[in-house]
């Protein structure tokens, strides 16, 4: 009975809240309103976008969860090979100093593990940088020995660089720490970076739902009015604007989730090429992928509560 | 039942509409209320079915002071009422049928006693055949009688109607009137507004009548004329909703 631009949506929405509200309990118009289009397509786009923000802030999780326990307590030592002012030392002086540290690692309650490398592991190590057939004998080896601690206080650090540089003057240790902190520093900020993009999405959607309930009251002020006048209570009105709400949300939130997970999971296929140790392997898994529904029924429910709220705060300002 | 205690109303800032109120209608009394256009009919029926407070003075319904009563409990009055507006006011995208059956729907009636008892009023007030047509794909007498029907399909304990007899012809506009009547045996409180002297010189009811937003009533004329018309009345008694076919 009504000219509709849009039948495909209007008739789902129709069927819809014929479905919550009973086969008559809809009394307002279904006319196509372009604000119910619009009020569609926003809450797909900050679905979308909410899908995004929530897969980062999950993989950075994920990323810094293995970072920090991986890293954090492991140390290398190094005996280097030659002096501060040029002085190469022997390789049988920087095999005795590399021996006499791990002599005092041994036994040490500060040290869960340490693994003394030897030529080959630094060889391998090293290749990368140098080539594959460059010949060691021509570069002093640095002495080079892994240690996992027990718990990388800076006591312990503290202790431990003492200890190490009263055997061997030439040591010095290397921790992960400092960039470690500055990668878990930007990672922080990326974060709330994402926190901040969830906040905004939800503060859009709540000002736009309530500002297009507010203009449907004011197109259909007439029928509210009647509806008031013949003896409906307030919820009454408010359950035809929330539900409507509601469902046209819902639409938009599954189709906003779906391509956000879609895109999510093609950037993480995409990334997940490169894998390196640094960058483990990315990306959601079922579980979190399933987890997303609830994003959907969050934009059910933010709309559904903003719609009712603006409704009611409407109606008590008729008699 | 009703009870305007020194009521005076005024559209926003505009000027007095009415001024210092002061009645008392009884349960199951019938008035007229008549005075020429403009003189407030239509505005002191909307305070009586809640769609405009008071500016200054007390309005109780139902034993109630509206002024004092809650907001959220204002409903519970508006659905004793049944209200005819005198621009009808119905929901022109909904069938006939489910004008009618909108009060019932609120009142959250069982969808089947609801069908039952909007196709039996709509045949009664020989829109059977329009049940599902758009209001205003009908005439102003068709949807007039739709929004009686409206009024009346919950069997309010008040009934008021604005002018409900304007866009009907004679013999549509006396069997409504007899509806009316029936209600009013049945326990209805009704408040019509009229300017229409033939419908109240024979129905005679008492008549409240405003003119520069002052209100008189006038029971004695009324009495008298009830004697006058005794046959009339005779016949509202013993006969049934029928009779004016
Ligand atoms: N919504 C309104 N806003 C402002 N003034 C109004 C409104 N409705 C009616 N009036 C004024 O109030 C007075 C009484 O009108 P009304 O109650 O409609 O009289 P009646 O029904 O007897 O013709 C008129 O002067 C009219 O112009
Ligand atoms: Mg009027």
């Amino acid at each position: 009975m009504q000219a509709d631009s849009d039948p495909v949506t209007s008739g789902m929405i129709r069927r819809l809240l014929r479905l919550v509200l009973g086969s008559k309990g809809y009394d307002l118009p279904f006319k196509s309103d372009t604000d119910r289009n619009f009020l569609l397509l926003l809450v797909a786009l900050m679905s979308f976008l909410a899908v995004l923000a929530c897969a980062g802030t999950l993989t950075l999780h994920a990323m810094t969860q293995r970072w920090s326990s991986g890293l954090e307590n492991k140390i290398t030592i190094e005996v280097k090979a030659e002096t501060p002012n040029g002085e190469i030392l022997s390789p049988e002086s920087v095999k005795l100093d590399t021996e006499k540290i791990a002599g005092m690692l041994e036994g040490n309650l500060a040290i869960k593990s340490y693994q003394v490398m030897n030529e080959v592991e630094i060889k391998k190590l090293v290749s990368p940088w140098i080539g594959e057939d460059f010949s060691f004998d021509e570069i002093p080896m640095p002495g080079l020995i892994a240690v996992e601690l027990s718990a990388a206080t800076p006591e312990t650090l503290e202790t431990l660089t003492q200890k190490v540089l009263s055997v061997a003057p030439s040591a010095r240790i290397e921790t992960h720490r400092e960039w470690l902190q500055d990668i878990l520093r930007f990672v922080k900020t990326l974060q709330g970076l994402a926190f901040l993009v969830a906040m905004i999405v939800v503060v859009t959607t709540i000002t736009a739902i309530s500002s297009g309930v507010r203009s449907r009251m004011a197109i259909y002020r007439n029928q509210v009015e009647i509806l008031h006048l013949i003896g409906a209570p307030d919820p009454y009105i408010a359950r035809q604007f929330q539900w409507h709400a509601v469902i046209v949300s819902l639409l938009g939130s599954v189709i906003g989730t779906a391509a956000g997970l879609a895109v999510a999971t093609l950037i993480f296929h995409l990334s997940g090429k490169d894998e390196t140790a640094l960058i483990p392997e990315i990306g959601l898994n079922y579980g979190q992928i399933a987890a997303f529904i609830i994003l959907p029924l969050l934009a059910c429910l933010i709309s559904g509560t903003t719609a009712r709220f603006t409704v009611l705060r409407t109606l008590s300002q008729m008699p | 039942m009703i009870r305007f205690d020194k009521v005076g109303f005024r559209y926003d800032s505009g000027p007095d509409v009415l001024n210092d109120i002061d009645f008392e209608l009884k349960a199951g009394s019938y008035h007229f209320l008549t005075g020429p256009s403009g003189a407030g009919k239509t505005s002191l029926l909307s305070l009586m079915y809640l769609g405009h407070r008071p500016t200054r003075g007390n309005l109780f319904m139902f034993n109630q002071n509206v002024g004092t009563l809650p907001r959220e409990r204002l409903y519970e009055i508006r659905q004793k009422i049944g209200i005819v507006f005198q621009d009808f006011r119905l929901l022109g995208h909904l069938s006939a049928f489910d004008n009618v059956a909108l009060p019932l729907r609120i009142l959250k009636r069982p969808e089947k006693e609801i069908r039952n008892n909007v196709t039996e009023l709509l045949d009664w007030v020989g829109l059977g055949d329009s049940k599902d047509k758009l209001p205003p794909t009908l005439s102003g007498g068709q949807q007039q009688r739709i929004a009686i029907a409206r009024a009346v399909i919950t069997r309010p304990k008040l009934l008021l109607a604005d002018e409900p007899t304007g866009n009907l012809d004679d013999a549509i506009g006396f069997r409504l009137m007899n509806l009316f009547e029936q209600l009013n045996r049945m326990g209805t409180t009704i408040v019509i507004a009229t300017h229409n002297t033939h419908i109240m010189e024979k129905y005679g009811h008492p008549r409240m009548i405003l003119a520069h937003g002052n209100l008189t009533l006038d029971e004695h004329r009324n009495k008298a004329e009830e004697t006058a018309q005794g046959p009339l009345t005779a016949n509202i008694k013993t006969g049934t909703l029928k009779h004016a076919s």
